[in-house]
């Protein structure tokens, strides 16, 4: 099996379109939720906030790239550009079918598709439909216009396992590669904002509510008053790079992924489940060949649901006891669903660079049921030289995975 | 409608939503090799033809037959002509 190293991150969210704004709202322990004005003309919808991100200078990008594109797919190009320049890899090498591209979204563009529906049912006509209406909506939208953009030939794929689709997406760039398929992959995930995703939430009582008048104090995760998740936005981009590869080339190499698993639950299509839970947490440190006392760092999925974050903190209780540090961004940065693993993973590499592990935002009074684990609610400094990334999505679907900082 | 008004309301559409600028739009141009348009774009001009002019030309034949940015101008102005059917 060939190693796998990250080289090159770039990210797009709420707090700032790279990497750095999003690292310094985070130390500065921000939050970028907001009240979402115009979003109570739906009836029915009772979470009003969520984590906007700002699109800027999408116009750089050429009409011909442009027009087949939505939000999402903007802000995968402009964090996979981020990623490419940080890793150093210029745009030649990109045509090489060695090199590809996997993008995670939870189901293509919710603005598009809107659009789409609402241009076409009024008068049932078809007709006013445009030729990129299509291309904007797929789920693999956010894929497939990065690779015509940077002109990538390799694999091109697109994760889609709503909240854990982003982290499947690196597991799978990182199976290519180990298994020699590949030998580069820019691995990630998109998403955007729109009134109907957060309602698909609110709809079976998973969205904070009662937090409208005072959006900066949610959400809350593993909080005694924590009253469900926020959604978010934005793109986080990861260059996985095959080790020898980037050695010969003197990259900066952020970690080598060192585990990964993935697996259902089998059960339910909404509610987490503890048992899977710890299977896969367990399954992540066997292919890591880990015990639970060399993780130094968990970085939670945390939403910030009743449910989903007391069955998350009793599966980290069951399988890593209070001794390992864990905290969740979603406080920051809301759930950027299919983009929030590698968004996290992001930050979490920074915290292995900086030495610090970042608090839980809005984490002031640990649930009972969520007690038992090492939660961190102020900035901890600490040696973190392993982490875990977790992520749990609808489906049943659960993620982890591992990476170590190279000792040099 | 006037000749020079479909004039200025095609050339609207080219500048607006295929960002074409305004001093290339010229009736001798060809649409394809000059102003750089493919077909997916031809299939979106089409529809944002029919909403501006209030025609259905998705499945006029004449469509296949228009180079310049004249045929363009002249094909609105027989559509006028002929009455086409408003879009509904």
């Amino acid at each position: 099996m060939k190693r796998v190293v990250i080289s090159g991150v770039g990210a797009v969210s709420a707090l700032g379109n790279d990497v750095p704004s999003l690292l310094a709202g985070i130390e500065g322990g921000r939050s970028a939720v907001q009240y979402m004005e115009g979003w109570d003309q739906y009836s029915g919808l009772r979470s009003l906030v969520a984590a906007p991100a700002a699109l800027e200078n999408e116009k750089a990008i050429p009409r011909k790239s442009r027009r087949s594109m939505s939000r999402m797919s903007f802000f995968a190009v402009q964090a996979t550009e981020q990623a490419l320049a940080d890793a150093a890899i210029g745009q030649g090498p990109l045509s090489s079918d060695r090199i590809g591209c996997i993008i995670g979204s939870t189901m293509g563009s919710a603005e598009g598709l809107n659009d789409t529906f609402e241009t076409m049912l009024p008068e049932r006509d078809l007709s006013r439909l445009t030729a990129m209406k299509f291309f904007q909506c797929v789920s693999h939208t956010a894929a497939m216009n990065v690779s015509q953009y940077l002109g990538i030939t390799g694999c091109v794929m697109a994760t889609s396992a709503a909240c854990a689709s982003s982290l499947q997406a690196i597991g799978t760039g990182y199976d290519l590669i180990r298994l020699g398929k590949q030998d580069v992959v820019l691995c990630g995930g998109s998403e955007e904002l729109h009134p109907t995703v957060t309602a698909s939430f609110d709809i079976l009582f998973a969205t904070s509510t009662g937090y409208n008048d005072d959006p900066q104090r949610t959400p809350r995760p593993f909080d005694r008053d924590r009253d469900g998740l926020v959604c978010g936005e934005g793109c986080g981009m990861l260059v996985l790079e095959e080790y020898e590869r980037a050695l010969n080339r003197k990259a900066r190499i952020y970690a080598e992924i060192i585990g990964y698993h993935t697996g259902g639950s089998g059960e339910h299509v909404s509610q987490s489940n503890r048992e899977s839970i710890v299977r896969c947490l367990r399954g992540a440190l066997a292919s890591a060949e880990a015990s639970a006392g060399d993780i130094d760092y968990i970085n939670a999925h945390g939403t910030a649901t009743r449910h989903g974050d007391e069955v998350e903190a009793k599966a980290i209780r069951e399988v890593f006891g209070d001794a390992t540090p864990v905290s969740s961004l979603k406080g920051y940065v809301g759930h950027t669903l299919g983009a929030s693993g590698a968004l996290e993973l992001i930050v979490s590499l920074a915290m292995m660079e900086k030495g610090v592990i970042y608090p839980t935002l809005n984490l002031d009074a640990v649930d009972e049921g969520c007690e038992g684990i090492g939660h961190v609610m102020r900035p901890l400094r600490r040696d973190v030289r392993v982490v875990m990334k977790n992520c749990f999505a609808f489906g049943g679907i659960n993620a982890a995975l591992v990476c170590k900082r190279l000792e040099t | 409608m006037r000749e020079q008004q479909i004039t200025e309301m095609v050339n609207e559409v080219l500048e607006e939503y295929f960002e074409i600028e305004p001093e290339r739009l010229l009736p001798e141009m060809n649409i394809f090799e000059d102003l750089e348009l493919d077909s997916l774009d031809i299939v979106d001009l089409v529809v944002v033809l029919q909403k501006k002019f209030g025609v259905r030309i998705r499945d006029d034949e004449r469509i296949r037959t228009l180079r310049t940015l004249g045929d363009v101008y002249r094909f609105i102005l027989t559509l006028q002509e002929e009455g086409a059917s408003p879009a509904a």
